[in-house]
């Protein structure tokens, strides 16, 4: 049994609640102000308190100076009349648990012994286990327990199989000359080709071309891919956003938004570009204006692309041949790199980067000009 | 598992459709996924709604699936929350970092 300090303000609630907490093997003490409330708590040790919300009495204020008092001790609040976000806003200020009229014993018995009970909400980024399994779901546990067990052995050969074919590193000549930057949409690689004015979407497995887009007003620099739409680049530094159909229809353009623009890439929040020749990182909030909310200095020697790869920004330094890995909460500092050593005869230049879930995909122009482009797969890099 | 010093409180909106009133509850757990909530609200697996709560300074209205509903010891609704909204529960995510981060 609990000592229970009840504070309303008007009498026929105090009787009928008290009778409803003696019900219930609480001991209840009834008091109709504030300062009585506190001096039986203080007298009789409380453990705690039960308020009327409403017919005069405001159990915001009453909340808080309880808390003041007795910062330790659970407080249930019983309205007079239903109001959801009042009753949030009760919680807010401390309250444990709060009872929608009509009061019935079993409402208010759940509210005290929850409010006896009170502990904080568990915070986790990681999902929770279901609360409840079904059958069907322990047969599946246990079968896929034995299978599991079962395929070891077959494993065993496919991881060292799969650690050859990490290692590998693909070629391909590509039927285009000037390629200027490269996305991945989750099914193809896009190759984005300036002199042609064109995006060819190329088939990961043999680098096939799937589809091939003519754009004749704009000469396209960058792209990158977002579940919804298809960002582009052109060369005058207009983003356009795309509807990711046939016809990549525009949806809107920001003009001037990305100046000599080297790479674009989507963090699944913000749109960053890489600007050439101001050596820049800026990164874009997606509204209406497309506006720079930060800038950070690149420490590279040329800028060529840009991509995310879902943890981190990547650049391609053409220059030194290297893929720069930064930190999102702080792209101004590299945090390592990997050497291009497919780039180190001088044949190509790397003009383009791009990332599947798996692997790194950059493509280079001749450096004759004259000679097919260039699409190298890398090897898996352990992350 | 980290725990916060109270328990989050939630507003539960439901679509016009279901003619229910708003109601209120408990989160007893929250992560990127979903939650745990205890209510007086007469929750029903599969039922969808709107939790408002606030999490870090930040205000978050989030569209949920009951995954799980049943009664507690205490004759109140316990139910599991799937997060539905895809953009919120993205914004959910950063807002647990951070809280996380600071504690």
């Amino acid at each position: 049994m609990a000592a229970i300090g009840l504070l309303a303000k008007e009498a026929a609630d105090r009787e009928l609640l008290g009778l409803m907490l003696g019900e219930l093997g609480h001991r209840a003490e009834g008091a109709g102000r504030l300062e009585e409330a506190l001096e039986f708590a203080r007298e009789r040790g409380t453990k705690a308190f039960l308020l009327v919300d409403g017919g005069g009495a405001d159990a915001e204020s009453l909340t808080r100076e309880l808390i003041r008092a007795f910062p330790l001790l659970p407080i249930v609040v019983a309205m007079k009349v239903r109001d959801a976000s009042r009753a949030v806003a009760l919680m807010r200020v401390g309250a444990a648990e709060v009872v929608a009229p009509p009061w019935t014993p079993e409402d208010l018995k759940a509210s005290v012994s929850k409010g006896l009970r009170f502990q904080g909400t568990a915070i986790s980024v990681a999902s929770a286990a279901p609360l409840s399994r079904s059958p069907i779901w322990y047969a599946l546990a246990v079968g896929l327990f034995l299978a599991a067990g079962l395929g070891v052995a077959s494993l065993k050969r496919v991881d060292a199989n799969r650690a050859a074919a990490a290692a590998r590193v693909d070629r391909w000549e590509l039927p285009v000359r000037h390629p200027a930057g490269l996305a991945f949409d989750g099914k193809s690689l896009w190759l984005v080709e300036w002199f042609t004015q064109s995006f060819y979407a190329l088939s990961p497995n043999d680098t096939s071309v799937q589809v091939v887009r003519h754009l004749t007003a704009e000469t396209p620099v960058a792209a990158a891919f977002t579940a919804e739409a298809m960002w582009t680049v052109s060369a005058d530094g207009t983003v356009i956003r795309r509807m990711r159909d046939d016809k990549m229809t525009p949806l809107a353009r920001y003009a001037k938004a990305a100046p000599n623009c080297a790479g674009l890439a989507f963090d699944g929040l913000y749109l960053w570009t890489l600007d050439a020749r101001a050596k820049v990182l800026r990164k874009h909030l997606v509204d209406r204006e497309l506006s720079v909310i930060a800038t950070y200095k690149w420490r590279g020697s040329k800028p060529a692309g840009l991509v995310f790869d879902g943890r981190s920004l990547w650049t391609l330094d053409a220059a030194d041949r290297r893929l720069v890995r930064y930190a999102l909460d702080r792209p101004e500092e590299p945090v390592d790199g990997i050497p291009l050593s497919e780039y180190a005869e001088g044949d190509f230049i790397p003009t383009g980067v791009s990332w599947d879930g798996v692997r790194f995909w950059t493509v280079g122009e001749a450096r004759d000009g004259r000679s097919p482009a260039r699409l190298v797969r890398h090897k898996e890099e352990a992350r | 598992m980290t725990r916060a010093p109270y328990l989050v409180p939630a507003l539960l909106r439901f679509p016009g459709s279901s003619a229910r009133q708003d109601s209120w509850g408990r989160l007893l757990k929250i992560t990127a996924g979903g939650a745990e909530l205890s209510t007086a609200a007469r929750l029903a697996k599969g039922e969808v709604l709107l939790a408002q709560f606030e999490l870090g300074g930040e205000k978050l209205l989030i569209r949920a699936r009951v995954h799980h509903a049943g009664d507690d010891d205490d004759g109140q609704r316990l139910a599991e929350l799937v997060w539905v909204d895809m953009v919120e529960r993205r914004r959910l995510a950063r807002v647990l970092l951070e809280v996380l981060a600071k504690s």
